[in-house]
Parts: C-alpha cells; sequence; structure tokens
C-alpha cells in the first residue's frame, strides 16, 4: 500500500516553515528602518527594543501554550498584575526576601492558571468564558490589595535586574526571555506534555480516544500559561521598578497577534515558538521604528492589523494546500 | 474460544428502547460481521461495548471476565482497540507518534524518545505491510493509508479484539483487498475481528460469523455465515413490512417535470445522475448508508459544485450556487436528516424556527421583522401540522423530536417552496407522528409539490413513495415502480443495490 510520497521542493518547505516568513520580515524592516535612521542600530536603541522584545516575548509565551490547545486565555494580564504587585507587595509589605518572594509570585501564577485549568476541565465550558471571569476577579484581588496605589518596594538588585545589561546593549531581562523561550521550544518539541497539548489543539476527539487524559492536560496547559504570565510579570515590575497595579491591562491584544503573526493556527495544534518571536520582533519594531520617523500612532495600529490579515491569509494558503494534497491522495 | 461476548444487554434512551437483550458471541481467530440498518442499533452495541454508553442490563465479558468501561479510554487500556467509522489522527503529528500517542512518556515532562517510538511503531507497520516512514506526516498519507496507521494503533495496544466500524467506506476496492489481506493474516494470528460495513459482498467475503441486529433486537446472533445466503441475511436486516401498508398507489402525473438531473456530476462524487421529479409526484431514494442519497440533496441545494451535465428546473438550465438561491430563485427546499445540527436553531423559539425561511419575504422596506407578521404566515402551517407547543415563543430544543420535526417541516412549507427535498423524516420520532408525516407528505404532494423523499427505513419507502430511485456508491443503480407490494418493492431494492455495478 505504499505510494511514492512527493518530496517537496525548497520554496514549499520554506512557505511551511513557520518562522521563514516572519523572520525575512523582520530583516528586511530593520535594514529598511536603519537605512534611514542609523540611529535605530545605536547601542541605546537596540537595548531599549531588546527590553521591550524580551518582556513581550513571555508574555506572548503565555498566550502560546493556550493557544496550542485550541483555547484562549483572557486572563493572561490580570494574573502577570496580580503577580507584579504580589512580588513586589510581599517584599515591601513583609520583608520577604527576593528569592522567596519570586518563588511565591510565580506560585500565585501557577496556582491562578491552574484553578481556570481546573475549572475549564470539570465544567468543559469554554475557555474564553471562564479567563474572561478570571480576568475580572485576578484584577479584582489586585486592586482590593493595592487599592489602586503602586507598591514602590523594589529592592535595587532586582531593579538592576530589570534596567541594566549583561554585555554591552544585551540586558538581563533577555536571560529569562531566553530561558522561557528554549524552554516551551523543548516542551512542544520534546516532551510529553507538550506533544500531548498540541494533539489535543489538533484534533481533541482523536487525542482523547488514544488515551490521552484531556483534563490533566488542560489544567497543565493553563499552569504553564499561569506561570509564563508570571514571569512576564515580574520582569516588567523590575523593569518599570515599582509594583504597578496596571500592570497587564494591555497585554492581551498583543499576547495574540505576536504568535498570529508566527504563523500559530488559533484553533489549536499548531504552534512556532520561533515564529512568535519574531512575531515580537515585528510589532516591536514597527512600533518602534514608526515613532522614530514621527508617524502617527494611529498608523502604527493600522499597520498592525494588516500584519495580522496577512498572517491569517498566509495560514489560511497553507491550510487549503494541504486539504487539495489530501483531496489527491484519496482519489 | 470466545474472546468477547455481549448476553443481554439492553440500553433505553429517553423515549426509544435503542437495545432490547442483544447478545453477540466473538471468538478468538474469527471475523464477526455486525449487521443492521440504519437505526438498528449497531453503534449503540459498539459504544457500549467500548464504553461510551453504559448498558442499563446485561453484561460484557472479554476472555471470561466482565468488563465495564467507564470511558474509551479504559477501553483502549483494557485491550480493546477501535478503529472508528471517522478518522481519529492527528494530522499534523508524524505516523510514529499517532500509533503511541498515548505512550510518549511515563510522565507529564518526560522527554519523549523520538528514535524508541519510531522503532517501535516501524514493527507495527511491517506487521500491516504499510511501507511508509514512521517519521511522515499523517496529513500527507492517503485515507486508505491513514486507516491502516489506525489499525495499527489498536493493534498496539496488543488488542486481541479489534472492532472496524465500516472501514472500507472510503476505501477504493484494492485498497479494500489489501485490507482484508490484513485482517485474515490477523484473524490467523487469534485475533478476533469485528467487522461492521453495509457492503454484503465484502461480509460474505471475509466474515465467517454475523451477528444481525433490526429495531433493537437480534435478528440473529452469532451465526455460522456459510449456512447463509444474501437473501437470509437481507431479509434479517429488514424483516417483513410490520403493517399492510393502506395507501393506494397514487395516480400517475405527466406534468412537464419541475427538476430535471442529466448527467449529473458534482464535486461530492456523484456521477452520471439522470433523473426527474414532476410537480405533485413523490420520488423516493433509497440507498445504503455512504450511497450519497443526503450528498445529492445537499449537492442539489448548492452545498456542492455541479462538475458535469445538465440542472433544469421548470425546463430552465440552471446552476445552483447557494441554498439561498434554491430557496428564494427556485423554490427548492432541504429539510435536513440531522435536524438537530443543519435543520433547526435549537435554542431559538419556535416561532423564529418557523419564519427563517421566509425573513426575507417578510421582513418590511426597513428590514424589520415582526413576530405578528412572522405568525400570520407560519401560524396557520403551524395549526395543519398540529404542532404540540406551550407556547409560539418556546425553545424548539425543548420540544418532542416529532414536534421539532414538524417545525423544521414547517418552515419549508411557510416558505412556499415547489420542491421539497426530505432526508429521513422519522428518524427519532414515533410511529403516531411518523403516520402523521406521511399523510402530510402526500397532502403536500396533492397539493402540486414536488417531493423528493430520502429514508433508509425501507417500509416507509413502500408506504410513502410513488416510485424508488436507488442509490450505490454515489450513482443511480436504477429505479423501481412503487405498487406497495412490500415483499416485490422491497427485494428489487436490494437487487438492484447489490447488482454488480454496471460497466
Amino acid at each position: 500500500m505504499a505510494s511514492p510520497l512527493r518530496q517537496d521542493g525548497w520554496f514549499t518547505r520554506a512557505f511551511d516553515n513557520d518562522w521563514i516568513g516572519p523572520g525575512i520580515v523582520s530583516l528586511a524592516a530593520v535594514i529598511g528602518i536603519s537605512l534611514f535612521q542609523p540611529a535605530f542600530l545605536s547601542a541605546f536603541n537596540i537595548f531599549v527594543l531588546l527590553a521591550a522584545i524580551s518582556v513581550n516575548m513571555v508574555i506572548a509565551l503565555g498566550q502560546l501554550v493556550i493557544i496550542g490547545i485550541g483555547q484562549m486565555n483572557l486572563a493572561l494580564g490580570s494574573i502577570g498584575g496580580l503577580v507584579a504587585i504580589s512580588f513586589v507587595g510581599l517584599i515591601e509589605k513583609f520583608g520577604i526576601p527576593v528569592p522567596v518572594a519570586l518563588a511565591l509570585a510565580l506560585g500565585i501564577g501557577v496556582v491562578a492558571g491552574m484553578a481556570s485549568g481546573y475549572i475549564i476541565a470539570r465544567t468543559m465550558i469554554s475557555a474564553f468564558i471562564i479567563t474572561l471571569a478570571g480576568l475580572q476577579i485576578f484584577k479584582g484581588i489586585n486592586l482590593g490589595i493595592t487599592e489602586a496605589q503602586p507598591f514602590y518596594g523594589v529592592p535595587d538588585g532586582v531593579k538592576a535586574f530589570g534596567t541594566g545589561s549583561v554585555l554591552g546593549p544585551l540586558p538581563w531581562l533577555v536571560v529569562p526571555m531566553a530561558i522561557c523561550s528554549l524552554g516551551l521550544w523543548y516542551l512542544f518539541n520534546r516532551m510529553r506534555i507538550g506533544r500531548h497539548i498540541l494533539a489535543m489543539g489538533c484534533n481533541p476527539h482523536a487525542a482523547e480516544l488514544s488515551g490521552i487524559d484531556p483534563k490533566a492536560t488542560i489544567i497543565w496547559a493553563h499552569g504553564l500559561s499561569g506561570l509564563l504570565a508570571a514571569v512576564a510579570g515580574v520582569m516588567l515590575a523590575a523593569k518599570l521598578q515599582i509594583g504597578q497595579p496596571t500592570i497587564g491591562d494591555d497585554w492581551l491584544i498583543s499576547s495574540f497577534a505576536a504568535p498570529v503573526i508566527g504563523g500559530a493556527v488559533l484553533s489549536g495544534g499548531r504552534v512556532s515558538v520561533p515564529g512568535t518571536f519574531f512575531g515580537v520582533v515585528i510589532i516591536a519594531i514597527i512600533t518602534q521604528g514608526l515613532v522614530m520617523f514621527a508617524i502617527d500612532p494611529f498608523v502604527v495600529q493600522i499597520v498592525l492589523g494588516l500584519l495580522i490579515l496577512w498572517a491569517v491569509a498566509i495560514n489560511r494558503l497553507r491550510e487549503l494546500r494541504i486539504t487539495r494534497m489530501q483531496a489527491r491522495g484519496a482519489t | 474460544m470466545t474472546a468477547l461476548q455481549v448476553s443481554q444487554v439492553s440500553k433505553t434512551f429517553p423515549g426509544v428502547k435503542a437495545l432490547s437483550e442483544v447478545s453477540m458471541t466473538m471468538a478468538a481467530g474469527s471475523v464477526h460481521a455486525l449487521l443492521g440498518e440504519n437505526g438498528a442499533g449497531k453503534s449503540t452495541l459498539i459504544k457500549i461495548v467500548t464504553g461510551i454508553y453504559q448498558p442499563d442490563a446485561g453484561q460484557v465479558t472479554m476472555n471470561g471476565a466482565a468488563i465495564r468501561f467507564a470511558n474509551p479510554r479504559q477501553a483502549a487500556a483494557g485491550g480493546l482497540g477501535v478503529v472508528h467509522q471517522e478518522r481519529n489522527l492527528v494530522t499534523r503529528f508524524s505516523v510514529g507518534e499517532n500509533i503511541l500517542l498515548d505512550r510518549l512518556g511515563r510522565q507529564a515532562l518526560s522527554r519523549v524518545d523520538y528514535a524508541a517510538i519510531y522503532r517501535e511503531a516501524e514493527k507495527w507497520l511491517k506487521l500491516l505491510d504499510l511501507e511508509v516512514d514512521p517519521r511522515t506526516l499523517v496529513s500527507r498519507l492517503s485515507v486508505a493509508q491513514m486507516q491502516l496507521v489506525e489499525i495499527g494503533k489498536a493493534l498496539s495496544l496488543q488488542s486481541r479484539v479489534l472492532l472496524l466500524d465500516e472501514p472500507t467506506a472510503s476505501l477504493t476496492p484494492t485498497e479494500s483487498t489489501l485490507l482484508f489481506r490484513i485482517l485474515r493474516r490477523l484473524r490467523d494470528d487469534g485475533v478476533a475481528i469485528g467487522f461492521v460495513s453495509h457492503k454484503l459482498e465484502e461480509v460474505f467475503d471475509i466474515c465467517d460469523r454475523v451477528t444481525v441486529l433490526r429495531d433493537g433486537h437480534n435478528a440473529c446472533d452469532s451465526m455460522e455465515l456459510a449456512t447463509l445466503n444474501r437473501a437470509d441475511v437481507v431479509q434479517m436486516m429488514i424483516g417483513r413490512a410490520e403493517r399492510i401498508t393502506k395507501r393506494a398507489p397514487r395516480p400517475k402525473t405527466d406534468a412537464a417535470p419541475f427538476l430535471a438531473l442529466t448527467g449529473y456530476a458534482s464535486g461530492l462524487g456523484h456521477r452520471d445522475i439522470s433523473l426527474s421529479v414532476r410537480p405533485g409526484e413523490i420520488v423516493g431514494l433509497y440507498g445504503l448508508v455512504g450511497a450519497g442519497r443526503s450528498e445529492l440533496a445537499k449537492a442539489l441545494v448548492g452545498l456542492s459544485r455541479q462538475l458535469a451535465g445538465e440542472v433544469r428546473v421548470d425546463g430552465k438550465p440552471v446552476q445552483i450556487a447557494s441554498v439561498a438561491e434554491a430557496l428564494h430563485r427556485h423554490g427548492i427546499g432541504y429539510v435536513s436528516e440531522d435536524r438537530k445540527a443543519e435543520g433547526l436553531i435549537l435554542l431559538h423559539s419556535v416561532l423564529a424556527n418557523g419564519g427563517i425561511t421566509i425573513w426575507r419575504k417578510l421582513a418590511n422596506r426597513l428590514g424589520f421583522l415582526r413576530d405578528i407578521r412572522i405568525n400570520s404566515d407560519v401560524g396557520p402551517v403551524f395549526r395543519r401540522l398540529e404542532l404540540k407547543t406551550p407556547s409560539l415563543y418556546q425553545t424548539v430544543g425543548n420540544l418532542s423530536g416529532g414536534n421539532q420535526q414538524k417545525v423544521s417541516v414547517a418552515k419549508w412549507i411557510a416558505a412556499g417552496v415547489r420542491l421539497l427535498i426530505i432526508d429521513e423524516p422519522s428518524v427519532g420520532i414515533d410511529i403516531k407522528t411518523k403516520a402523521y408525516l406521511h399523510d402530510l407528505i402526500h397532502e403536500l404532494a396533492d397539493q402540486g409539490t414536488a417531493v423528493l423523499l430520502i429514508t433508509s427505513d425501507m417500509p416507509e419507502m413502500v408506504d410513502v413513495a410513488d416510485r424508488i430511485l436507488v442509490m450505490d456508491g454515489y450513482r443511480l443503480k436504477g429505479e423501481v415502480e412503487n405498487d406497495r407490494n412490500y415483499d416485490a418493492v422491497s427485494r428489487a431494492i436490494m437487487g438492484l443495490i447489490h447488482a454488480p455495478a454496471a460497466a
């Protein structure tokens, strides 16, 4: 029953690859902008850009896990915000040492995520609704604790981490970003839980019939998402040097935009960590580059919207190609 | 040796007794056919064995021990391999990973040892003569290859019992032959294989024992297939008509056809279909599951492209591109077989569902709809159908099956369609409502509506249709004039289905 499988040409393979497209766009944008604005490549600018990319990448990864399983996490930002103020608050109010406060804060993120996951798995109500409720609840707890006032007690060491550089234009914030990215890439490609998350996203029915435990997988995914939201929250508190209650309020749109530009399919099962990275880079460059040219902010928004449409169109083309291939194979 | 035994299993759903005291004994090293018409209870039985449903009474034993699986995962772990009718593979994953999806690692955070997985998968692929690299993505396989991968997956669980639900439905004859060769080898290795199919040639080709279900009862329990011939099996499947048909044949009409197809081919796979339906005529379309009847109806109302041939409505050649066009321009309505998923909006009110087809007509110039206006058009139809609902604002999902069906028929009648295609009108409906629907179909035809009736219920077909077209494999196999003589007509129909395809 063997039939010779077609060998795809280099173009098709590149087309199917999630990160080459956004990678080329990123590179072209860097070259294009620096031709007109050499200051774009100044050490200072690169430092600023990388710091922003680092935080946004971890945020996007938090959403990517949930996109992988075919759901959405609207509570991502409010978990990140709750963790950020808890981290600074624990240090300021109770004098807890930084490593302990960090562990507790990350724990809060994991527990918050797992709580959403547990409710979704138990009730099978859409994640959209459950995390929408989570968004409200976590934000409410945040405002209850802070009374909308920031915590200022960020220790100097944490501030140095949030604003200092490892080497030249390379901020310290790149380190947690790199660890999270590599970790998640490994998880999706080489670990049982990652494969199960993607299998669930691709075909939940088949996954369940194959013996995957859907409930456990959903709880894992949301726990991971909560952990990544927590890491991003701490990074942002360190970067801003303040436990700001509004942290997380503006994460939602870019947390979806970057993975989608990076080739993720919102129905689940198809995600790319490198693709998401370039998605984050593109958004950062456009936002910052257009500011350098003193272009109106509304243009930035429109360009971002068009980029998302473009990414979705590419995804759709790929899916159509696969469907056509299968139709041919069947006859 | 008995591998799987079902004894006296009963299962009742609200309002329907799906299985009553059904038994089946599957032996190791044997291929066992499970046959029956739609709604006979085959899938309910499979779902009970695999733990999707729990039986109300009776028991299932495997290798002598009673089993009661809480869900399909437990069934798989318990050594019961099932290949469902629809494909259950993760298409973006490799073949090897799909086969061993539940054994990728001991713990959630375990590293996946791909080398070991591909080695293990290779073993099962080799057993199935499937020369595919286990690293290949499933999305690149043909349907037949996917089918074999699923069998490999079931076998890799060390299953000694393998249930195949219509495994050949999407295979070409050559592919089926290859599949059978493998099944025979598995049988010789001592695997007990359950085989559900609607194709009797295949059953006689590969199976050695047979259980036939009819209306949730055993028409036969694990008989030796060698002692039976095709006619016996067909007889057991369809049974005798439970009641003498009371309707006299309707007078023939010689009006010009309302709908006429010549050499029609659809994007769904229909080839060379020629048929005509005249105003006032009830044309039946019979065939087994997968024959392409509902698909033809869907293609006709514009859900698939016309590839060849000609479609004439009222004598004029047309191309119907959408359901809206079929309804508003040509007056063709389709009552879907799956009224819950495709026919009704269960969460909406009776009134809203009834009026949905005529919103366009009823909306005033500003596009506003008023309930009163809808009611004045749909209300009389509901009254004529004796729809039982507490109020017109009742949610359709809360009505009984029969009343839901009335609403879904009513909306087309209200739209004043000239051709009504009715697909399996009486699935899940009690006998009284069924008779009522039949009267209604006749009444519609008497008033000049052309009706195309699709049903797998043979007595219903013989009772209602004027003439019966027989479809198999997306082609028409012939036509039977219906004189309401149940035995003769049903035999003629089954004869046409099982006649070798004309070259």
